[in-house]
């Protein structure tokens, strides 16, 4: 008995860091959970696996590529019938450096733009007609807490970041009348494999954290879970930070 | 079986509207529910109408802006059930409150606010802070109002008393972080409530503002509070969240 019985969740960037954690809470609370992948590598694959021991599957997506988001949408359809919840949590953030505005590459912010920003839309309008028959729907989107800081550094990762809050306000004033609540979840600092190939997430200043510590993906995933579950049906267009209180909103 | 077994919450304004559906709901999933109010009977009746569902309640006369009563509120609450986990600061100045422009507003309405909607907070945070501390555990949660976050007309007082208790939330969240106390606030929008009523029709309300395509009902609010008293809400700390489908956000 779980608080997602008979949902059913796409997640995207699913096989890895925070994703991989998305998709085994929703898992765990009774969703079948489609673990959307870009590449299936050997630790995607091994994702994957256990995903499916769980009554999930593992599909290949390209989320800057239309035609490969609807296939997603398509596939999840035509194995379990419906999609109710997508969490938009696909990111160039693994290995994404943290030069400055002046030393980003154009490539790079072309590249962060595409899959945070572009993404999270090509995803919404893959799921959208089918939420809107269902007339319910979930989409969590990930922002971070990048853009509520005077972060140094990132600038293509933060502005994506910030696209992605727009992108939920403008989902939630349109999908509102179909039923579909969109809303963004934003974590601080959290301890992916993603996060130490920007720093030493082991001598992070957590003297800046009210919670003393910084976050890992278990932290994250109850923010998640609420937003897909029937808890937050009159909740939509927000913006939750997750980041032991270091920044507020 | 709920998320919140085995916790003790207090609610303040538990007896009627918001926090009698907080109690409730709180009370079914596991919590131990105090129901503190300074209506008496009332509160006497939400706790019976847990005790009869197989909860576990008590009513604690509680009048939020007096120091000494909401001292006693968490004496009360630890001597019955043995520790604090949750407080949901629901108690507020709203139910009979005039809708007037700034220009009009009473002086004895503004200070009236401001006692019950921060002050009150403040105080009943005070309260149980030993025993959360004790605990290295705590939740509280505050409620402001989705008028803080529009271009409000009228409600000057309640506005600024809203807006204050954000200002508390962030604070308390700064300092209580070290003992591993989370401090959030929500923001319900209209919601179709008995307090509600005394200034709207929600007959000849116009919903077309609203995404969502209509105005909130008591249990659009309840889930917020159950995810903020529960572990899932853990690393969240100093936050507001608006509860009012899309009209306005944050």
């Amino acid at each position: 008995m779980g608080r997602l019985d008979n949902r059913v969740a796409i997640v995207t960037g699913g096989a890895k860091g925070l994703g991989k954690a998305f998709c085994f809470a929703l898992a765990k609370e009774g969703a079948k959970v489609v673990m959307a992948a870009h590449r299936m590598d050997e630790e995607s694959t091994k994702a994957v696996k256990e995903i499916e021991a769980m009554g999930g599957i593992g599909v290949t997506v390209d989320v800057t590529d239309e035609k490969s988001t609807l296939q997603m949408a398509e596939e999840t359809a035509k194995k379990f019938g419906r999609i109710d919840i997508l969490v938009n949590n696909a990111a160039f953030y693994y290995g994404v450096g943290r030069q400055l505005f002046h030393e980003v590459s154009s490539e790079d912010w072309d590249r962060a733009l595409a899959v945070g920003a572009k993404g999270a839309w090509l995803c919404a309008r893959a799921v959208f007609p089918h939420m809107k028959k269902q007339e319910k729907g979930k989409i969590i989107n990930l922002s971070s807490e990048v853009a509520f800081s005077p972060t140094k550094g990132m600038i293509h990762y933060v502005t994506s970041k910030a696209a992605v809050i727009g992108i939920t306000r403008v989902l939630a004033g349109e999908l509102g009348q179909y039923n579909i609540c969109v809303n963004a979840v934003a974590p601080g600092f959290t301890d992916t494999p993603a996060s130490w190939t920007i720093g030493n997430v082991a001598k992070f200043d957590v003297g800046s954290i009210p919670l003393g510590r910084i976050g890992v993906p278990e932290d994250i995933v109850g923010a998640v879970i609420f937003f897909a579950s029937d808890d937050s049906d009159f909740i939509s267009g927000q913006t939750l930070l997750v980041n032991g209180a270091r920044r507020v909103n | 079986m709920g998320i919140l077994d085995n916790k003790v919450a207090i609610v303040t304004g538990g007896s009627r509207g918001l926090g009698k559906v907080y109690c409730l709901r709180l009370a079914e999933e596991g919590a131990r529910v105090v129901v503190a109010d300074i209506l008496e009977k009332e509160a006497q009746a939400v706790v019976d109408e847990i005790k009869a569902a197989g909860g576990q309640a008590i009513a604690v006369k509680t009048d939020v802006t007096s120091e000494e009563e909401t001292v006693r509120m968490a004496e009360e609450t630890v001597k019955k059930f043995g520790s604090i986990d949750v407080l949901i600061n629901n108690a507020g100045y709203y139910y009979g409150m005039v809708r007037q422009p700034f220009y009009e507003v009473p002086v004895e309405e503004w200070d009236k606010a401001m006692l019950i909607n921060a002050k009150g907070n403040w105080l009943c945070a005070r309260a149980v802070f030993p025993q959360m501390k004790k605990q290295n555990k705590g939740k509280i949660l505050n409620i402001a109002s989705e008028a803080c976050f529009a271009p409000t007309k009228g409600f000057i007082h309640y506005t600024a008393s809203k807006w204050a208790a954000i200002g508390l939330t962030r604070v308390l969240a700064g300092e209580l972080g070290q003992y591993n106390i989370c401090v959030n606030i929500i923001a319900p929008g209209v919601i179709d409530t008995e307090a509600t009523a005394t200034y709207l029709d929600f007959e000849k309300m116009n919903t077309s503002s609203v995404p969502m395509g209509r105005f909130g009902k008591p249990d659009d609010v309840v889930g917020a509070v159950v995810f903020f008293a529960s572990d899932d809400s853990d690393f969240i700390s100093g936050q507001s969240l608006l509860i009012d489908g899309a009209r306005r956000v944050n």
